[in-house]
């Protein structure tokens, strides 16, 4: 538990993004057998509510990663995670600017 | 000094975190808007302008999605019916087989009145045909190959007219996009006319999605716009980037086409008109034909032209497919 604590949020990031992946495989499968009315509704639930869940949980991995001491190493590994965060929205940013 | 920086980058990641979370969870919701229409109902029948039809049901390629339709045999000159030559009509986005945007009906009955036999479908997710994700061509080009497989092995209505002989293809707008995309692969469609089709999707998807309102969120900004087609890919499989008739047209020579486009259409701009008829004449053999119909809006043109829009599209059937038997 407490090796689990200490997790990098960036390595947590990897887990949850790749766990929303599965779980919206997973939502597609079952819910493919329902009619698409239904259908398109049970998959954006799922997926929004897993989105925030996994938002709270990595807010959770970061505050306890903050509160231990701040080697350079990890700072570096959180400004990575930062990048990383944000890259989704910032290349968007730069393919589109605001007119 | 570390502390300090601890918490500023403790603060960068807060903001880069909810401004990811919201940015996908709304591109989420847009994509959601994006592959769902509420379908329309169909108020007229061909019975309305005078014309025999028979009710029809048949399953589209590869995913059997049950669609409906009219079969409306042709009338010849001497007042027998005919299915020896038949078109298959294809309606545009967010509409149905009646398609009163474009006239599709009134034109239906046109060639149904110069002997063509016509199938009229409601693609998949609109009119009466079941509910499905909307996809802009991707996936109702399997609903144009259905209609060919009906025609080709199909319980046709009115067996004893027999099956047809030659079976050509004319769409309008996105009814026009799948018709390109399904003809490229399948030979049995022998002509095709296309209308106002888009030469891909996503440019004009990128630009409408940035003029509509989404409630709660309002005016959609037009970063969201990639995002909202990603998102519509991996949660419903909805691929609007494979949308792109421009990338297989080329492969429908031989056979004859006829391209025709508004130059007024500021939904699908005249510039797309140009990318796929380039796309259709890099080809040897090709048999390319191209009607400019000046001052025409999107799908417009057979309302704007009316009689000459039948003549040009009757003579290009003619001249295709033959005389009737």
């Amino acid at each position: 538990m407490r090796s689990l604590r200490a997790t990098p949020p960036i390595l947590v990031l990897f887990v949850l993004v790749a766990l929303l992946v599965v779980i919206t495989i997973i939502t597609r499968e079952i819910s493919g057998h329902a009619d698409f009315l239904v259908e398109r509704q049970i998959v954006l639930l799922v997926w929004l509510a897993g989105l925030l869940i996994a938002g709270v949980v990595f807010a959770w991995f970061v505050r306890r990663a903050m509160r231990r001491d701040a080697s350079r190493s990890r700072l570096l590994l959180m400004v990575l995670t930062v990048l990383l965060l944000a890259s989704p929205l910032s290349l968007s940013l730069l393919q589109h600017p605001a007119p | 000094m570390d502390m300090l920086l601890s918490r500023a980058v403790a603060a960068l990641l807060t903001l880069s975190g909810l401004l990811t979370l919201g940015y996908i969870g709304i591109s989420s919701y847009i994509a959601e808007e994006l592959v769902y229409e509420a379908p329309k109902a169909i108020v007229k029948t061909p019975a309305s302008l005078g014309l025999a039809f028979a009710n029809v049901s048949f399953p589209s390629r590869n995913d059997h999605i049950n669609l409906k339709g009219w079969f409306i045999p042709g009338v010849l000159p001497d007042g027998r019916l005919t299915a020896d030559r038949v078109i298959v009509t294809i309606h545009g986005t967010r509409t149905n087989r009646e398609d009163p945007g474009a006239h599709l009906l009134e034109l239906t009955a046109a060639l149904a009145r110069n002997g063509f036999g016509v199938l009229s479908f409601d693609m998949r997710g609109m009119g009466e045909s079941p509910a499905a994700p909307l996809s802009m061509g991707n996936l109702e080009q399997r609903d144009v190959l259905g209609a060919v497989d009906f025609l080709r092995s199909g319980r046709l209505p009115l067996p004893e007219l027999g099956r047809p002989r030659m079976i050509g293809g004319l769409g309008v707008s996105m009814g026009a996009a799948s018709l390109l995309m399904a003809a490229a692969g399948e030979p049995g469609i022998q002509a095709v006319v296309s209308d106002s089709a888009y030469a891909e999707i996503v440019p004009i998807l990128e630009r409408e999605i940035a003029k509509r309102s989404v409630a709660p969120i309002g005016r959609i900004p037009g970063v969201l716009a990639p995002s909202a087609l990603v998102m519509a890919q991996l949660l419903y499989g909805v691929d609007f980037f494979a949308a792109r008739p421009v990338a297989t047209v080329a492969r429908i020579a031989p056979r004859p086409l006829l391209l025709i486009h508004g130059t007024a259409d500021d939904y699908v701009p005249i510039t797309n008109f140009y990318a796929l008829n380039t796309a259709a004449t890099s080809v040897p053999g090709e048999h390319v034909t191209t009607w400019i119909v000046p001052n025409a809006r999107h799908a417009q043109a057979f309302k704007k032209t009316g009689t000459e829009y039948v003549t040009r599209v009757v003579a290009f059937f003619d001249a295709a497919l033959g005389a009737a038997a």
